[in-house]
């Protein structure tokens, strides 16, 4: 068959060919990377792993901006070991395996001396297997599954590089309900995605409040994909609680919000945190009926976070929302302070140094327990985290109380 | 207190109304351009931030952005049409997948101009009925404005300006053999969805949060009732609209709302073997 | 009958010449990396050709027996303790079985019908994997759910070598299968039915049992995928059965040319490495991946080899068919470029 193709047909081929090309051409092409440990790298790059595109973007950007703050704040005071700190970013896209390629992208390619991240749970264990495998310390500031320190605790040899500083679920159930004993709460509703942790985070509440004759009236979790949120505000109200407590972080919970008050005037609600502790959107929610946010640290705290607070605003234009951005700078923060106790940012001097010590961060101070998560909740000596309530012209502090 | 099943019922009424408003464009986009328009949600997401910018503006009431917002989008649909609808024809499987990379390319810009955070307007104090009956502002709108929409589309179709239109979603050739500018019509009308979409956007806007990818969802469902309800009656496409929003209200509350969403589907994938032809048996169609 | 492959030995012989050469250049491990899930989602892509390319029958669920596959995987090495080789055959095996669900289901529609049966069948799994916590792991706490259940793997961290030559090499052999049955008896027989389901029910054909076939193969392969991107990546998640992966598929068919099985690699692969492996910030990522498939789908409609098929037969002059005019409309009153 003489048929004539034509140069269009080995076009396809052509294309992967020169694309390789391409690719080998402007792309350095490194060696594979053998860990090595240096006490005084040539530069300081912190590897940041977050969603920057897709549904998780929103956390993920304020996550960036967070880290950008804190590593101009440490550059702003004087470095470390004299030289400059900067970041490279990896965006996860919210997908594990793009996560990990990511890691690998900065960990091989960029030489990051560190990573902070990831913002999802399931992206966060894949850039676990990073770390331990090329050996470089990881600082999880969001991301409060279990599994993280579980497998620091069962393989403490393979992941110990790795740090949460954010909150996990039993300490966040711990600050929710003693907001809830303070607020003298008998019964409350509890509403959140249909997704693992905010299950998890249900449960663990109401077994935490109740010894203390606190009860859930009312629990529902809607689908993300197509959310049923009349009928659950329609129930939450019927079932006449003192409080409805709203979990899902995300744009959901704003629509929720609405319903909820349409449906209920006067029931306060309380978010977990996340979307609601965006300042722009206060303007548009019916607040007479106390709106509360749950945040890591919010402004008048203390002077550390008024000072983070006003900088952040006067850099982006909003204040943080106090989750997806308060715990990136603080996870940046520790590990800069982490470098300079040291002495040196190789992986093992750092490690002991984390495990001892303790560093002062926007929300408190950050001391790790055994299987490197951070106290939060009520012991004395943890982070308290803050509780909020959204005002016109900005948000009031209402527990604890100063 | 009594029973909130009538509540319910009346909310699952007005979340019909809601996806009957946002499938009408899509109907229109199916029946007389056969195309499956998966840059719909796009639409709708345009249509959201531009009664989010009016509002940030100070005109907060969504009634003054639905004009503004079907204005914008009709030219962006026109000229979605005329460069990638009209000439990729040809090959039908080619124009869901431009679509869909067109609503990509719609995201990513929303999300570079206005963020990717959830922002929001005001929705506004809903009436109290009888009984103490909520009934929601926003969904009295979407519904009284799908129904418009869709009595208008109906009106527009079975009379003589809607004569092209109908030739053209028949057979092509004798429309063009006729001297009608099948391109022109084309191209507006997919343009004329567009703005359907956006205005449906537009009202819907204040009921919940405004983000860049808020339009994947409401997509969904277009796609969901259309495909389901056939193109050849505008009724059943009100219908099936509120009945799958009863229906999802309904299951939300004597199931679980964490399945109602999977019960809807499972109702789509039922009905789908039980008349595989579609809901509007395609009778009488022959010349 | 039109001469199907317009493919001969040389061209992807040199492609696949390439690839296996390509890493003895020394990239690092991110590009291996790239390259590996590149493989996988290749391979993917070929398994929703035969679906919708080689039977016609459009399918927006096929992440379905991916995804479906993949938690197997996950679920019997991780909780029943399975040997990874039987828990991958276990797979493969249950994505087929799927396969053969969604086609009988399917059988008696069409169009867009079948397109949205799948679709609801995709979002209904999806919906299940993201809301279920039926399972716990060792420490004590919930698994699945959105974050997805870990494999047990018997390797702790796979050299990106081996990696990449193990998908290159699923990737070659899964190609071959597809293409193989692509054009066996059956798949022209789905070809048949897919150009003409009147006329292929008049010879007699249970059009029924081949469109099954169809979806089991296809599945089959995309179960094959899945349990092979679970391996890469270590763990099964809700977004392997998300609609974003499912319209992946379609995408790069659409991109490559429906019904060739080879151009869907070829469109996967390339999309795929480029905007992952040139590492752009993510605005002008997803901006350039939009404007390329738009210019791409705007002058090849048909695909890139569907659109290059359809000028080569012209040019060689078949069927009568005219070369495109300048401005007039060809035969079929379609404009013709």
């Amino acid at each position: 068959m003489t048929v004539r193709p034509g140069k269009t047909l080995r076009l396809p081929l052509l294309l992967i060919g020169s694309a390789i090309l391409f690719l080998q051409y402007f792309s350095p092409v490194y060696p594979a990377a053998t860990a090595f440990a240096a006490s005084h790298p040539d530069a300081l790059k912190i590897g940041v792993l977050a969603p920057l595109s897709g549904p998780y973007a929103a956390g993920g950007t304020s996550f960036v901006q967070a880290a950008t703050l804190a590593v101009e704040q440490a550059n702003a005071e004087g470095g470390v070991f004299g030289q400059r700190v900067t970041i490279v970013v990896g965006d996860t896209q919210g997908r594990v395996d793009v996560a990990k390629a990511e890691a690998l992208r900065l960990v091989s390619r960029e030489k990051v001396t560190a990573l902070v991240g990831a913002y999802l749970s399931e992206e966060t264990v894949g850039v676990m297997e990073v770390a331990a495998a090329q050996r470089k310390v990881l600082v999880v500031p969001v991301a409060a599954t279990a599994e993280i320190t579980d497998m620091v605790r069962r393989e403490y040899a393979r992941y110990r590089y790795v740090f949460r500083v954010g909150y996990s679920l039993p300490q966040w159930a711990d600050m929710i309900a003693a907001f809830l004993s303070d607020r003298k709460v008998r019964r409350y509703a509890f509403v959140g995605a249909g997704i693992r942790w905010n299950r998890e985070l249900g449960e663990m509440i109401e077994r935490i409040v109740a010894p203390r004759r606190i009860a859930p009236a009312y629990t529902a979790y809607y689908s993300p994909g197509n959310p049923a949120f009349d009928t659950v505000a329609v129930a939450a109200s019927a079932a006449s609680p003192d409080i409805v407590i709203i979990a899902d972080p995300g744009r959901n919970s704003v629509s929720f919000l609405k319903r909820l008050r349409e449906a209920a005037p006067a029931i306060p609600a309380l978010s977990v945190g996340g979307a609601l502790g965006d300042a722009r959107l206060a303007a548009s929610l019916p607040l007479s009926t106390p709106v509360y946010v749950q945040a890591a640290a919010w402004r008048g705290v203390s002077p550390a976070a008024t000072a983070y607070v006003e900088r952040y605003e006067r850099r982006y234009g909003a204040p943080p929302v106090g989750y997806s951005d308060t715990l990136p700078y603080d996870a940046v923060t520790v590990l800069v302070a982490a470098w300079r106790k040291a002495g040196s940012a190789a992986t093992e001097a750092v490690v002991p140094v984390l495990e001892r010590g303790a560093f002062a961060g926007v929300a408190g101070t950050y001391r790790f327990d055994a299987a490197h998560q951070a106290h939060w909740g009520t012991a004395p000596g943890a982070l308290r985290g803050t509780i909020v309530r959204l005002e016109r012209g900005g948000a009031r502090i209402v527990f604890p109380p100063r | 207190m009594a029973s909130p099943l009538p509540q319910i019922l009346l909310d699952g009424f007005f979340t019909g109304g809601t996806y009957a408003l946002m499938a009408a464009g899509m109907a229109l986009i199916l029946g007389v351009v056969k195309v499956i328009n998966l840059s719909h949600g796009a639409f709708l997401t345009l249509g959201a931030y531009v009664a989010y910018a009016l509002a940030d503006r100070g005109i907060a009431t969504p009634l003054a952005a639905a004009p503004l917002a079907a204005v914008i989008a009709f030219a962006f649909g026109v000229f979605l049409g005329k460069s990638f609808v009209n000439p990729a024809r040809s090959h039908p499987f080619a124009l869901p997948v431009g679509t869909l990379a067109c609503a990509l390319l719609f995201e990513q810009a929303a999300q570079m101009v206005w963020g990717p955070h959830p922002l929001s307007i005001d929705a506004g104090d809903p009436w109290i009925g009888p009984g103490g009956l909520v009934v929601r502002r926003w969904g009295v709108v979407a519904f009284l404005s799908s129904a418009v929409l869709l009595w208008g589309l109906k009106r527009v179709l079975s009379s003589r300006p809607g004569l092209p239109l109908r030739l053209i979603a028949e057979d092509e050739e004798i429309a063009g053999s006729l001297g009608m500018d099948v391109e022109a019509i084309r191209y507006l009308t997919f343009g004329g969805a567009c703005a359907m979409a956006a205005a449906a956007g537009a009202l819907l806007a204040p009921s919940g949060a405004v983000t860049p990818t808020m339009g994947r969802a409401p997509l969904l469902l277009s796609l969901v009732v259309v495909i389901v309800a056939g193109m050849d009656s505008v009724g059943a496409i009100f219908l099936i609209s509120i009945g799958l929003g009863i229906f999802g209200s309904a299951c939300a509350w004597l199931l679980s709302p964490q399945w109602s969403y999977v019960a809807m589907l499972a109702a789509v994938c039922l009905l789908l073997s039980a008349r595989p032809a579609g809901i509007v048996a395609l009778a009488g169609r022959r010349d | 009958m039109r001469n199907a492959a317009p493919f001969r030995g040389g061209w992807p012989a040199a492609g696949i010449g390439l690839l296996l050469f390509f890493p003895l250049s020394s990239p690092d491990a991110f590009f291996l990396d790239v390259f590996t899930t590149g493989f996988l989602l290749a391979a993917f892509a070929a398994s929703w050709d035969v679906v919708g390319g080689v039977s016609g029958q459009i399918t927006l669920g096929h992440a379905l027996p991916f995804g479906a596959a993949a938690y197997a995987c996950a679920l019997l090495t991780s909780l029943a303790g399975w040997p990874l080789p039987l828990a991958v055959a276990a797979a493969i095996v249950l994505a087929a079985a799927v396969g053969a669900g969604i086609g009988t289901l399917s059988a008696p529609l069409a169009g867009p019908f079948v397109a949205l049966l799948t679709l609801a069948l995709g979002e209904i799994a999806h919906e299940a994997a993201v809301g279920n916590t039926f399972f716990s792991g060792p420490g004590g706490y919930a698994w699945g759910g959105e974050g997805g259940i870990p494999l047990t793997l018997p390797w702790r961290d796979a050299s990106p070598f081996l990696s990449y030559y193990a998908a290159l090499a699923f990737l070659c052999l899964a190609s071959f299968g597809m293409l193989r049955f692509s054009r066996s008896g059956a798949g022209l027989i789905l070809r048949a039915v897919a150009g003409s389901p009147i006329t292929a029910q008049a010879s007699g054909i249970p059009i029924a049992r081949f469109k099954r076939l169809a979806f089991t193969v296809g599945s089959a392969f995309a179960g094959a995928a899945g349990a092979g991107f679970a391996l890469h990546v270590g763990r099964a998640t809700a977004t392997d059965l998300s609609l974003e992966l499912s319209f992946q598929a379609a995408t790069f068919a659409a991109v490559g040319g429906r019904g060739t099985i080879v151009a869907p690699v070829v469109a996967a692969l390339v999309l795929h490495v480029l905007f992952q492996g040139l590492s752009l910030p993510p605005s002008a990522r997803i901006l350039l991946y939009a404007l390329t498939l738009l210019v791409t789908l705007r002058f090849f409609p048909g695909g890139v080899v569907g659109t290059a098929r359809d000028l080569a037969s012209r040019i060689a002059g078949r069927e009568g068919a005219r070369p495109p005019g300048r401005h007039g409309r060809n035969r079929n009153g379609e404009v013709a470029r």
